[in-house]
C-alpha cells in the first residue's frame, strides 16, 4: 500500500471522523456491539478506523489496539472504513455483539497514490513519465547506497556502477541526459528537499518509496534544476493505525570471484616475455631471465595480496508509534562494510525519526529529523598508473618479493638496471595498509511543516528545511609508504587535510485548492520558495614530517603553499511555481505547470528563468468502446511537452574573477601577484532542455498484465560551454551557453503476474534505447577532442577518436606496400588505416588519420526481475545488460608496454615476434624500442577498444517466511543473498563492464566516457538475513 | 481568508527582496569590477606579470634554445621510451605541415609569453585612469612595457610573426587576430622598449631582481643586435657600461646564483628569480639537466640534498662533445660549466656522462632550489658591445671588450684582428661564456647559420652515436635532423581555434 506522506486524511475523511467522535457522545439507547478491526495478510490490528452506523449519525473510530464498541440495533449496517481500504459493511445480528473485521486493502496497483512534485497524484491519473518503486522491494540487496539497489529496475534510467568503492562511483543518467560541462546528475528530492549533498549517503532502510520523473511535465516544478530528471524519495512515517517494532539484518560476506579478473603474466610468463624480448632485439639476456622455468610456483601476485574476503553488515530498527494526534516513525541503522581491498572500511550511523502531528482540526505540522555519522577510509585504489594502487599493483613484475626472508613486507621492489626495469616498485600491501586515506562525515537532515486548511479543499503550507553537512578528510602518507610508482622508500611524508562546512535552507510555501464540480475536478497549486546554501572549505596540505607517529600539522616541515588553500561557494534560488491539474470523470486529463526561478549563478543581464509545461492523457478503457473488451482492462494515452534547465554551471561563471595567488619572487622575498585568471559572462544563464513525450499504458487480463511504453525526444540548447579561445587572448576559454544536443529514445516496462495460486510468478522488466547527437557547438567549432574522445557535430557525444588499427606488418612486402609513420613504423609493429589517403600515416594536424573507432553508449540496456512465491518461500532474481556499448581499455598503455618495463596482461605473450610467429594479432614486435612499440602504446586507437555488452545477474535472494513466533515475533522472515553473481561479457579488460572513470579531465567525465583505468573490484556478495516484527 | 491576505503581503515583501537574496559576489576571490582601483592593485598586477617568466626559464628556454643548438642535447635511454617531444626537439625532427607543429613544448612557450602580455595590456589598459603617486606609477608601466616587450621579442625570435595583443581581450570576440609580419612585432616591442627605458629607474634604486633602466637598455640592445642596428646597439651598451651599476665578478664560478645566495649579483642585469622552498616558486631544472637513470647514490653529492631520491626516464641538456671540444685549453670556464657523473645503471658501456655543473648548487630537497636564471649578464653587455664595434669595423676597440672576458677565463688575448676573424672569435666567445644560458641558438639564427652549423651537426651526431649517449646498438631515428629550420612552427592547438593560421 502506498500513501503519500504530506497527504493527510482528505478533508472528506477528517469530517467524517470528526463527526462520528462529536457524535459518540450524543449516542442513543440502543445495545452495545463492539469488536476489533485488523488488516488483511498481516492481521494487524488498525487504530483509527471509522466505524458508523449506516443512515445514521452514530459511529466511532478504533482505539489504540484496533477496537471498537458503538451502539446499534439488530438489522442496521455497520460501514467500518478506512483511507487505503476498501469499506466494509456489517449487517448487526440480533444477539451477536462481538465483530471482528477484516479490511482488505483497496489498493490495486493504478488507485495507488504516486508522490509526484509538490503534491500525489492517483496512478491512474497521471499524464507523465514517472515510475515509482517501493522501499520494501529493496529491502533485500545487500548494498551501501540506493543508487546499487536501483540498478535494472527502471526504465531509462542507466545506473552504472563505476567503481566497487564502497559509497561511491553511482553513475545515474536519466534519458542518456548529458552536458558538456555542465553536472549531469538528476536533482534529489528527499521529502520535498532537493538536497544539495550525495544520496549516497542515504541509509537505504529509511526510503519508504522512489520516484523518478522523467519528462519535462513531471518535472518542470523543479525549473532549472529538472532537466536531468527527478528522483523524489519519500523516507518512512508512521502509518496511522499502526504500531511496531521491527528488526531487519543482514550479514555477510564479499569477495572478488577470479573469473573476471584481468589475467596478467605470471611469474614464469613475464620471465619468458622478457627473455624473448632480449632474444628479438638480439641483445644479451639478463641472468634473471634466461631461465623462466625456475619461476614456476613462483609468482607474486600483486593484485590478489591486495584484496581480502570482506565481511558486510547492516543493522535497522524501526519502530512506529501512533496515537490519535501523534505518528512517529523512528529508524535506528548501523552499517558497517569492509572493502575487499586491504584496510577499507565504510560505516554508517543513521537515525532517522519522522512525526506528524494534528493540532486541531484545521492545523497539523510535521518533523523530520535524520542525523547521520559516516566513516569511511579507502586506500587510494582507483586512477592511472602512478596515483591508483590497483593499476600499480596489476602490473608490478610478478618476480617481485611481496615479503621478505624474515616474512615482512618489503618495502619497495627495484631490480638492477640491465634487467629493464627502471622503475621503483613500492610495496602496494603497504600502501593500502599504511597510508590513511579517511574521510567523516557528519550529516543532519531535517523538515519541519505546518499546514492550514481554513476551508474544505483548500490548503496552505509552509516547510523550512534545512541540511547540515560536514566532511573532513584525512590523508596521511607515512614515509615507509606510497601509491605512486618509481618513488623509492623512506618516501617523503605528506599529509592533507580537507575540511568542508555545507549548509542549505529551503522554505517554500504553497496554497493548493482542490474542488469537484459535477464531473469535473481540478486541483490549483501557487507557490513561492527561496533556497540557500553556502560551502566553506579548509584545506591544508602538508609534507616532510620527522616522524611518521605524529602526522599533525606541526609536525610538518612544510605546509604546502600550493595545496593549502580556503573557500567560500554561495548559491540563492528564488522561485514561484503554480500547477493546475484537471480531469473530467477521470478520463480526461490535463495538467499544466510552470515555475520562475531566478538564481545568483545567472549573470545579471539574465537573472529568471520560465520553464512551463502542459500534458495530457485520456484513460481509453473508460469509454464505452474498450469496455467491451476483456482482454484489455485498462488502456491510456498521455503526451507532454516542457521546458526545463540544468544550473549546475557553477557559482561565478559569470564573473571575470582575480586571482590574487599569481605570486612572484624578488631576491628570495615572495611578493603578492593578482591576475585576472577568467573572462565575465553577464549573459550566463541556464542550459535549457525541451522534452517531448508520449505514452501508452496498458493493463491487461484484468491489470495481471500492465505495460508501459514511452517515446521521447528533447533537445538540450544553450549548453554552458567552456568555448576555447586562442590563448593569444591570455585566456583559455570563455564560459557561454552555446551549442545543442538532441536526444531521443524508446522505453518499455512490462509486470507480469505470470502464474498465481500456490506459486506466485510476477515478472518485471524493462529496456530501454537511448541516443543523442550533437546538433551544434559554437559557432566555429564542430568538435572538441579529448585525449581519445571526440565530440562531433552530428555524432554522438563523447565518442572514442584515434587511429585504426588494420593490424601489424605481417612481413617486409606488406611494410613495404603499406602506408607508415615515416621512421617508426617496422615489420611486425602496428599498421594503422591512412583515412586521408596521403600515403603516410599522421596523428593530428592537418593531414590528420585520427577517425571514430568506437562508441561508449550502448544500442540498449535493459533489466529483468523474477520474483517466485510458494508457500512460505520467495525467491527473487535482478539482472540487467547492456548491449552495444565499447569502453576504451586505457589501461593498455600501461598494462601493455611492449618495452618490457611493467608487467602485463597475459594476452601479450602471443604477440608478433615475426613473420612466421605473428601472434594473435592483437600486440605488435617488442623490436625497436619506443620509437616502435610509441606507436601503438601512445596513440591512441583502435587496439584499446573493445565490446563491453554485457548481461549480469546482480541479485539472487532466497527467502523463507517463518511467521508467528511465540507471542513475542509477530512475523519473521530469513532469507539468503547473493549480490553480483555473475557477469556474462566479452570485455576482458577487467571485472566491470560498467567502469567509466574520468582521467581528470576535469570535465566530469561527459566528454571522456567509458574509460577503463582498472577500478576498485566490484565484490560478490553473500549475505544472509532477518526482518523480524515485534 | 484575512489570513491569506497577510500571507498575500508576506509574500509581497518577500519578492521585494529577491535581487538582493539573488547577488552573491565570490567571497574568496576578487573580480575585474573591484580590482584594479590602487597602486597595489597595480603592484600586484606588474608582480603576476613577471611570474609566467618562471615556467619559462624553468621548463621550455632551456630545451627550444640550448638543446636545439650543438651544446647540447637528449640523452637517449633506451629502456624508457616516452618523451619523443623533448626528443624531436633536440634532434631536429620535429612534426609539422602547413607552418603548424604539434609539439607541446612549443605551445606552451608561446602561450606563456601570451600569459605575461594579456597582463602587461590589463595593467596599460586601465593604470593612467588611476591617480597615484607618478614615479610609482611609470615605475609599474615600465615593468609592464618591458615585460610586454621582452614577450615579444621572444615570440618574434621562435616564431617570426604572430599575433599583436595590445589591448586586455574582454569577449570572445576579441580573441584571435591575424598574424602579424615580422617587422610589425619588431616595431611594436622597439616602441614599447624604449618608452620602458625612459620610465624605469636605474638598478640602484630599482627593487632588488626587477626589470631595471639598464635592463631595458640591454633588452633594446639585444634587439637592435638581432637586427644588425650597431650603432643603435653601441649606443645603448655605451650607456650601460658607463652607468657603473654594473661590473664583472673576478671569478667566474662565482657568477652564477645559488640556491639562496649571490643573486642578481654586480654582474646580473636579469635573472628570473626562484625561491627554494615550499611555497610553489621554486625552480627544478636542475633536475631537468641530469643524464637518466640516474641512482639516488649518484645524485646525492650533485643536489646535496637531504632526501634524493633517483631519477629515470631521459636525460634532457646533455652536454654534447661539440661544446666541450669548443673550450680552448686551459679555459677555467670549463670545468665550472662541465661536469663528470658515472651512472651504474646505464646501458652503455662508457657510464659516464658530463653534466651541466653552472646550475648545480647545494639546496635542501629533493627537487625544489631556488637557483634564479641568468638572462642578461655584464659580460654578455661586454662582448655585445665588441660585436657591434667590430661589425662597425672598430675592430681594435672591440678586442679590448673581448679580451677583458678572456682574461677572466684564463685566457691569452684574442689573435683575431681581421673583421671577420673578430667576428668568429666573438660568436665562438659567446658560446663558452654563455654555454647553457641559452643563447647558442639565436646566435646561429641571427647569424644565419642554421644550416652550415646544424646540418653539420646533425651528420656527426649520426655517424656516431655512441658519442651522443645512445647504448651499443642504438642510434637517432631515421628522421632525426630531416627538419632543421630558423624558426618554430606555430602551435597546432591554437591554429585549431584561431581562424587566422
Amino acid at each position: 500500500m502506498k500513501k503519500n506522506c504530506y497527504q493527510f486524511l482528505d478533508s472528506k475523511q477528517l469530517f467524517t471522523l470528526l463527526a462520528a467522535l462529536l457524535l459518540s457522545f450524543a449516542s442513543y439507547a440502543q445495545s452495545t456491539v463492539s469488536g476489533v478491526v485488523r488488516s488483511e495478510g498481516d492481521n494487524e490490528t488498525i487504530p483509527g478506523v471509522s466505524v458508523l452506523v449506516k443512515g445514521t449519525t452514530r459511529g466511532t473510530v478504533t482505539d489504540l489496539d484496533g477496537k471498537f464498541q458503538v451502539e446499534a440495533a439488530a438489522g442496521e449496517v455497520l460501514s467500518v472504513s478506512y483511507i487505503g481500504y476498501a469499506t466494509k459493511e456489517i449487517t448487526i445480528q440480533g444477539g451477536q455483539t462481538q465483530y471482528d473485521v477484516t479490511l482488505a486493502s483497496s489498493m490495486s496497483d493504478l488507485s495507488e497514490v504516486v508522490v509526484v512534485g509538490y503534491g500525489s497524484q492517483l496512478k491512474k491519473e497521471i499524464t507523465g513519465a514517472v515510475q515509482t518503486l517501493d522501499g520494501d522491494d529493496l529491502m533485500d540487496i545487500p548494498a551501501t547506497q540506493i543508487g546499487q539497489k536501483l540498478q535494472g529496475q527502471l526504465a531509462g534510467v542507466q545506473i552504472n556502477q563505476t567503481t566497487g568503492r564502497p559509497g561511491q562511483g553511482i553513475n545515474v543518467r536519466i534519458r542518456g541526459q548529458l552536458s558538456v560541462s555542465a553536472g549531469s546528475d538528476p536533482l534529489y528530492v528527499v521529502d520535498g528537499f532537493p538536497i544539495t549533498g550525495n544520496i549516497s549517503t542515504l541509509n537505504p532502510d529509511e526510503i519508504q518509496d522512489i520516484t523518478v520523473l522523467k519528462d519535462a511535465a513531471s518535472t518542470s516544478l523543479y525549473g532549472s534544476r529538472a532537466a536531468n530528471g527527478v528522483v523524489l524519495i519519500t523516507t518512512k512515517r508512521g502509518k496511522a493505525g499502526q504500531s511496531s517494532v521491527s528488526l531487519n539484518v543482514y550479514k555477510g560476506l564479499q569477495n572478488v570471484p577470479h573469473y573476471n579478473r584481468l589475467e596478467m603474466m605470471d611469474a614464469v610468463e613475464f620471465a619468458q616475455f622478457k627473455k624473448e624480448y632480449y632474444e628479438d632485439a638480439g641483445r644479451d639476456v639478463p641472468e634473471m631471465f634466461q631461465n623462466p622455468s625456475s619461476y614456476e610456483g613462483q609468482t607474486q601476485d600483486w593484485y590478489d595480496a591486495l584484496l581480502q574476503t570482506a565481511p558486510i553488515s547492516n543493522y535497522n530498527l524501526t519502530i512506529n508509534s501512533n496515537t490519535e494526534k501523534m505518528s512517529t516513525s523512528v529508524v535506528a541503522g548501523y552499517f558497517d562494510q569492509e572493502g575487499v581491498v586491504l584496510n577499507t572500511d565504510y560505516e554508517r550511523f543513521s537515525l532517522r525519526i519522522n512525526s506528524d502531528y494534528k493540532a486541531s482540526e484545521k492545523v497539523s505540522m510535521g518533523f523530520n529529523i535524520a542525523p547521520q555519522y559516516i566513516r569511511d577510509n579507502t586506500p587510494r585504489t582507483d586512477g592511472s598508473r602512478g596515483t591508483g594502487i590497483l593499476f600499480n599493483a596489476l602490473h608490478a613484475w610478478p618476480n617481485m618479493p611481496i615479503y621478505d626472508d624474515e616474512g615482512e613486507l618489503t618495502y619497495y621492489n627495484r631490480f638492477p638496471a640491465e634487467t629493464g626495469n627502471i622503475f621503483a616498485y613500492p610495496n602496494y600491501v603497504r600502501s593500502a595498509l599504511e597510508i590513511t586515506n579517511e574521510t567523516k562525515q557528519t550529516n543532519l537532515l531535517s523538515n519541519a511543516y505546518v499546514q492550514y486548511e481554513p476551508i474544505e479543499g483548500l490548503v496552505v503550507k509552509s516547510t523550512i528545511n534545512a541540511e547540515i553537512r560536514n566532511s573532513k578528510y584525512f590523508y596521511f602518507n607515512p614515509s615507509t609508504a606510497t601509491q605512486g610508482i618509481n618513488i623509492a622508500i623512506p618516501a617523503v611524508a605528506s599529509s592533507v587535510r580537507d575540511h568542508y562546512d555545507h549548509f542549505s535552507w529551503l522554505n517554500e510555501n504553497t496554497v493548493t485548492y482542490n474542488k469537484s464540480i459535477n464531473d469535473h475536478s481540478f486541483e490549483l497549486l501557487g507557490g513561492f520558495t527561496n533556497q540557500k546554501y553556502r560551502r566553506e572549505r579548509t584545506r591544508i596540505s602538508a609534507n616532510t614530517y620527522a616522524d611518521d607517529r605524529l602526522p599533525t600539522i606541526q609536525g610538518a616541515i612544510n605546509i604546502s603553499r600550493g595545496g593549502t588553500s580556503s573557500d567560500v561557494q554561495e548559491w540563492s534560488l528564488t522561485s514561484f511555481l503554480s500547477r493546475l491539474t484537471y480531469n473530467f470523470k477521470g478520463k480526461y486529463l490535463m495538467t499544466a505547470a510552470i515555475r520562475a526561478d531566478g538564481s545568483s549563478r545567472f549573470g545579471a543581464e539574465n537573472r529568471w528563468g520560465v520553464f512551463p509545461s502542459v500534458s495530457a492523457g485520456w484513460v481509453l478503457s473508460d469509454e464505452g468502446f474498450l469496455n467491451t473488451s476483456d482482454k484489455v482492462s485498462f488502456a491510456k494515452i498521455r503526451g507532454s511537452f516542457g521546458v526545463t534547465g540544468n544550473n549546475n554551471i557553477g557559482n561565478y561563471t559569470q564573473y571575470a574573477l582575480v586571482n590574487n595567488t599569481v605570486n612572484s619572487v624578488f631576491d628570495n622575498t615572495v611578493v603578492p601577484g593578482a591576475a585576472i585568471t577568467s573572462l565575465s559572462n553577464p549573459y550566463l544563464g541556464w542550459e535549457t532542455t525541451r522534452q517531448f513525450d508520449i505514452g501508452l499504458d496498458l493493463g491487461l487480463f484484468d491489470d495481471r498484465v500492465t505495460f508501459i511504453y514511452d517515446f521521447y525526444a528533447k533537445n538540450t540548447s544553450n549548453l554552458l560551454y567552456n568555448v576555447q579561445i586562442p590563448q593569444e587572448a591570455g585566456f583559455g576559454s570563455f564560459t557561454d551557453n552555446i551549442g545543442e544536443i538532441k536526444f531521443w529514445g524508446h522505453e518499455f516496462s512490462i509486470s507480469s503476474r505470470n502464474t498465481e495460486g500456490r506459486l506466485v510468478w510476477t515478472t518485471n522488466a524493462n529496456i530501454s534505447f537511448n541516443r543523442n547527437e550533437v546538433v551544434a557547438l559554437a559557432d566555429g567549432i564542430d568538435r572538441v577532442y579529448g585525449s581519445y574522445h571526440i565530440t562531433q557535430v552530428g555524432q554522438p557525444f563523447g565518442q572514442f577518436y584515434g587511429l585504426n588499427k588494420l593490424g601489424n606488418y605481417m612481413n617486409q612486402e606488406d611494410l613495404d606496400n603499406s602506408p607508415q609513420v615515416p621512421g617508426r613504423s617496422t615489420v611486425g609493429s602496428i599498421k594503422l588505416e591512412d583515412v586521408n589517403g596521403d600515403g603516410i600515416i599522421t596523428r593530428g594536424g592537418d593531414n590528420d588519420d585520427r577517425t571514430i573507432i568506437g562508441n561508449p553508449f550502448p544500442d540498449f540496456t535493459y533489466g529483468i526481475t523474477n520474483n517466485f512465491k510458494y508457500g512460505k518461500w520467495d525467491l527473487n532474481i535482478i539482472a540487467s545488460g547492456s548491449q552495444g556499448h565499447q569502453l576504451y581499455m586505457r589501461h593498455l598503455y600501461s598494462t601493455a608496454n611492449l618495452d618490457g618495463v611493467f608487467n602485463m596482461v597475459a594476452k601479450a605473450t602471443d604477440r608478433f615476434r615475426s613473420p612466421e610467429d605473428p601472434g594473435e594479432g592483437i600486440f605488435g614486435t617488442t623490436v625497436g624500442g619506443g620509437n616502435v612499440t610509441g606507436i601503438e602504446r601512445d596513440w591512441a586507437n583502435s587496439n584499446f577498444v573493445w565490446d563491453a555488452s554485457f548481461f549480469s545477474i546482480k541479485n539472487i535472494t532466497l527467502g523463507y517466511d517463518i511467521g508467528k513466533i511465540a507471542n513475542v515475533v509477530k512475523a519473521a522472515r530469513l532469507y539468503a543473498s547473493v549480490q553480483n553473481v555473475y557477469i556474462f561479457t566479452p570485455y576482458w579488460g577487467g571485472g566491470n563492464p560498467e567502469v567509466s572513470q574520468d582521467n581528470g579531465s576535469g570535465d566530469g567525465g561527459n566528454l571522456s566516457p567509458g574509460v577503463d583505468l582498472t577500478g576498485y573490484p566490484i565484490p560478490r556478495t553473500f549475505t544472509i538475513g532477518a526482518n523480524i516484527t515485534f | 481568508m484575512k489570513k491569506i491576505n497577510i500571507f498575500i503581503v508576506l509574500l509581497g515583501i518577500m519578492v521585494s527582496s529577491c535581487e538582493e537574496f539573488l547577488t552573491l559576489s565570490p567571497e574568496t576571490a576578487l573580480s575585474s569590477a573591484t580590482f584594479y582601483k590602487t597602486e597595489a592593485d597595480f603592484e600586484q598586477a606588474v608582480n603576476a606579470t613577471y611570474a609566467p617568466l618562471r615556467s619559462i626559464a624553468n621548463s621550455r628556454s632551456w630545451l627550444l634554445c640550448e638543446m636545439r643548438s650543438d651544446n647540447t642535447i637528449y640523452a637517449r635511454n633506451i629502456n624508457f621510451g616516452a618523451t619523443e617531444q623533448q626528443e624531436d626537439i633536440s634532434d631536429h625532427a620535429l612534426p609539422e605541415a602547413d607552418g603548424i607543429t604539434s609539439n607541446g613544448h612549443v605551445l606552451s612557450q608561446y602561450r606563456q609569453d601570451y600569459l605575461i602580455i594579456a597582463r602587461a595590456n590589463q595593467i596599460l589598459s586601465v593604470i593612467d585612469e588611476v591617480e597615484f603617486d607618478q614615479t610609482s606609477k611609470d615605475n609599474l608601466k615600465g615593468q609592464a612595457l618591458f615585460l610586454r616587450g621582452y614577450a615579444y621579442y621572444e615570440l618574434a625570435r621562435y616564431f617570426g610573426g604572430v599575433p599583436l595583443h595590445l589591448e586586455p581581450v574582454t569577449a570572445r570576440e576579441e580573441a584571435a587576430l591575424p598574424v602579424s609580419p615580422e617587422a610589425d612585432i619588431y616595431n611594436q616591442l622597439i616602441s614599447d622598449i624604449q618608452a620602458s627605458i625612459s620610465m624605469l629607474p636605474v638598478r640602484s634604486s630599482q627593487g632588488v631582481g626587477r626589470a631595471s633602466k639598464g635592463t631595458a637598455q640591454m633588452l633594446l640592445a639585444d634587439v637592435y643586435i638581432t637586427q644588425k642596428k650597431w650603432a643603435e646597439a653601441e649606443t645603448l651598451l655605451r650607456a650601460i657600461v658607463n652607468s657603473g651599476e654594473y661590473e664583472l665578478i673576478g671569478n667566474y664560478e662565482d657568477v652564477f646564483s645559488e640556491s639562496v645566495g649571490n643573486k642578481n649579483n654586480m654582474e646580473s642585469l636579469f635573472e628570473v628569480q626562484f625561491l627554494e622552498g615550499p611555497e610553489g616558486l621554486n625552480s627544478s631544472f636542475l633536475y631537468s639537466f641530469m643524464p637518466r637513470p640516474i641512482s639516488s647514490q649518484e645524485l646525492q653529492p650533485i643536489t646535496g640534498t637531504s632526501n634524493t631520491q633517483g631519477l629515470d626516464g631521459e636525460g634532457n641538456n646533455v652536454p654534447t662533445p661539440d661544446i666541450i671540444e669548443a673550450f680552448e685549453d686551459g679555459d677555467l670556464r670549463k670545468d665550472a660549466s662541465i661536469a663528470y657523473v658515472e651512472i651504474e645503471g646505464s646501458d652503455r658501456e662508457d657510464k659516464v656522462y658530463p653534466y651541466i655543473k653552472k646550475y648545480a648548487k647545494h639546496h635542501d630537497l629533493h627537487g625544489n632550489h631556488g637557483t634564479n636564471w641568468p638572462i642578461y649578464r655584464y659580460a654578455e653587455v661586454l662582448l655585445f658591445l665588441a660585436e657591434a664595434l667590430n661589425e662597425q669595423g672598430k675592430t681594435a676597440e672591440a678586442a679590448a671588450y673581448l679580451n677583458q672576458i678572456r682574461d677572466r677565463a684564463g685566457l691569452e688575448a684574442t689573435t683575431a684582428s681581421s673583421q671577420s676573424d673578430m667576428r668568429e672569435a666573438i660568436f665562438k666567445e659567446r658560446r663558452v661564456e654563455f654555454a647553457f644560458e641559452n643563447k647558442r641558438w639565436f646566435d646561429i639564427t641571427r647569424a644565419d647559420r642554421v644550416q652550415e652549423i646544424i646540418g653539420a651537426f646533425g651528420q656527426r651526431a649520426m655517424a656516431n652515436p655512441l658519442d651522443y649517449y645512445y647504448p651499443e646498438g642504438a642510434t637517432f631515428r631515421d628522421h632525426a635532423f630531416s627538419n632543421i629550420t630558423k624558426y618554430y612552427a606555430l602551435p597546432a592547438a591554437e591554429a585549431e581555434i584561431t581562424p587566422h593560421f
